[in-house]
């Protein structure tokens, strides 16, 4: 059975398309990966795939509920983690979680055993009976995820889970991610790190002005653009000159990486080569070197149609 | 068999549980964050104190003619002030959100939240009862009308709070600013500074138009023994406008989600 189905969803906002005819489906027990610039439909998308909004014309069903006909029992099998931490900053963290569980009719025994669980595995269970308002945006986050957790869905959508948040809450939260995917827990994970997605999910979605550009595993739609193949290359000196390099065979583009030099090129031997004889010729030496594949991020930029912030515009956001 | 992870009893019930429950836990977050917020104390306590105040003092009227007006303006400023405060601050903080999403109906939404203004009101309403009591010794004469009165009006503004509250937005100070458009006027026509048998025909046919009519009317009875309405009057046309508030406030609650 599909965790999540969704039938040329399409919604409108009076002039504004925002979702054109979108389909897809997550398998149960599958991570994910919703990804998209702003504005490319994310949000309108998990709005309607939890019944807050409903579609202007197309249909959705979770776990074979339909989101708009049967919208209690769909939401009932559905955690959800909004992308701002929604907590009551003036109940403590226990309050918190006790009301998210009462929302859900989980009884008093279940959500006590199951509240203090998600308290100390998220590092809150000493801070239970703190106000929230003084919590960190970490602990916060950790604490919004645990609410979705509480009623120990079968599916939840985690939006932006990990975003600008600390090293430790970040830990905390893959780990979790980890975690419940193990346990067969179906995850939809919208997130701007697109590395993130590429490490956890088993599928990803990219969405682009309300329409699906592409879905598929991150290393499928990785192969897809062989042409952005990169030699990554560091050199013992700095009067080494970025455009140099554009004039190497088959090199289409270069970046300087900090103290490094990327240049893309669908030829990584013909460039290595190249990139030696450079040196020799100069009399420098080159103190590493790497060759990397397309990223899942290039995939994105190509798919969407970004430009990259070296060309003056903006990185994925 | 019932769920064991919930208390969800099997069957048809299992719904109307869920509702009611989630219903009532709304009603509890409420009455934990905004009951004692300074705003709240304001608009739901001293206004309402106030505005008597600036109308009563230096007029003629008995004890027993001022407190059953008193208790109807208490009641009408305290039971429609939280969701006001309360909703647009939910929405700034998007916890709202965490409510739309819950797996109830949007009337379970719209019960919570009223549920939490109609609990409050009615306990504050106590206060201008005891001091009719205790300071101006006004007795009740049948205490059937108040306790109804109190109940069902006490519900009826709460839920029109929790109506004017669907406005999208995430300032309290807009939907209060609506709000008084309604509550002041309200006020004035609905026969507790003036009796309803005193004021112009074309006004009593406003005045039929306010529930605060039938709500000081009720309240009025159980102190003075005699009513402009029977009973059932008032206590159907209160019955009446919490209906006609809580479909208007599902309609736009679920208009504004989208």
């Amino acid at each position: 059975m599909s965790a999540i189905e969704a039938r040329n969803l399409v919604k409108r906002f009076r002039n504004v398309t925002a979702l054109s005819g979108i389909s897809f489906s997550v398998n149960e027990g599958e991570t994910f990966g919703f990804l998209g610039p702003n504005g490319a439909g994310k949000t309108t998308t998990i709005r309607i795939l939890t019944g807050i909004t409903a579609p202007t014309a197309g249909s959705a069903s979770v776990f074979s509920h339909d989101i708009v006909l049967d919208t209690v029992a769909a939401r009932r099998s559905i955690g959800i983690v909004h992308e701002i931490s929604n907590v009551y900053d003036d109940l403590t963290a226990w309050l918190n979680l006790m009301f998210a569980a009462e929302l859900y009719a989980v009884n008093k025994t279940e959500r006590e055993r199951k509240g203090s669980e998600l308290l100390e595995r998220f590092g809150l269970f000493e801070r239970r009976n703190d106000t929230v308002r003084g919590f960190s945006k970490g602990m916060k986050r950790r604490l919004t995820i645990a609410m979705g957790l509480v009623n120990s869905p079968r599916l939840i959508f985690l939006d932006e889970p990990t975003s600008g948040l600390d090293v430790q809450s970040n830990l905390i939260i893959r780990e979790v991610i980890r975690e419940l995917n193990a346990d067969g827990v179906t995850i939809f994970l919208t997130t701007h790190n697109i590395e993130e997605a590429n490490l956890t999910c088993d599928r990803v979605a990219i969405i682009n002005r309300g329409q699906i550009a592409a879905i598929d595993s991150p290393e499928r739609l990785k192969k897809t653009i062989r042409s952005v193949q990169s030699v990554e290359v560091a050199f013992d000196s700095n009067t080494v000159i970025k455009d140099e390099f554009l004039a190497f065979p088959g090199v289409s583009e270069v970046r300087k990486e900090g103290d490094k030099f990327r240049l893309f090129t669908e030829d990584p031997a013909g460039v290595i080569e190249a990139l030696t004889s450079y040196a020799h010729s100069r009399g420098i030496r080159i103190l590493s070197m790497n060759t990397f594949g397309p990223s899942l991020e290039d995939v994105f930029i190509r798919l969407t149609g970004l430009t990259l912030p070296s060309h003056g515009v903006k990185a994925i956001d | 068999m019932t769920d064991p992870l919930t208390d969800i009893p099997p069957g048809g019930s299992g719904r109307l549980f869920l509702e009611l429950n989630a219903a009532w836990a709304i009603a509890k977050k409420d009455i934990r964050i905004y009951y004692f917020k300074p705003n709240i104390i304001v608009s739901g306590m001293l206004f309402p104190l106030f505005m008597f105040l600036a109308f009563a003092v230096g007029r003629a009227a008995e004890p027993a003619v001022m407190i059953p007006g008193l208790i109807a303006i208490t009641i009408l400023f305290s039971a429609s002030s939280i969701e006001p405060v309360s909703i647009p601050i939910e929405r700034r903080t998007r916890t709202f959100d965490r409510l739309l999403a819950a797996p109830v109906s949007l009337n379970a939404v719209v019960l919570g939240e009223s549920l939490s203004g109609f609990l409050y009101a009615s306990a504050i309403a106590a206060v201008p009862f005891a001091a009719g009591i205790l300071l101006f010794f006004v007795p009740v004469q049948n205490p059937v009308p108040l306790i109804a009165g109190v109940l069902l009006t006490a519900f009826c503004f709460a839920t029109m709070g929790t109506l004017f509250s669907a406005y999208p937005t995430e300032s309290p100070g807009d939907i209060m600013s609506m709000l008084n458009l309604v509550r002041l006027p309200l006020i004035f026509i609905s026969g507790i500074f003036i009796p309803l048998s005193s004021i112009p025909p074309i006004l009593r046919i406003v005045a039929y138009l306010s529930p605060l009519t039938y709500g000081n009317n009720l309240i009025s009875a159980a102190f003075s023994g005699t009513s402009h309405f029977p009973w059932a009057v008032d206590i159907g046309m209160l019955c009446l406008f919490i209906a006609i508030f809580q479909v208007m406030a599902y309609r736009l609650y679920r208009k504004f989600s989208d």
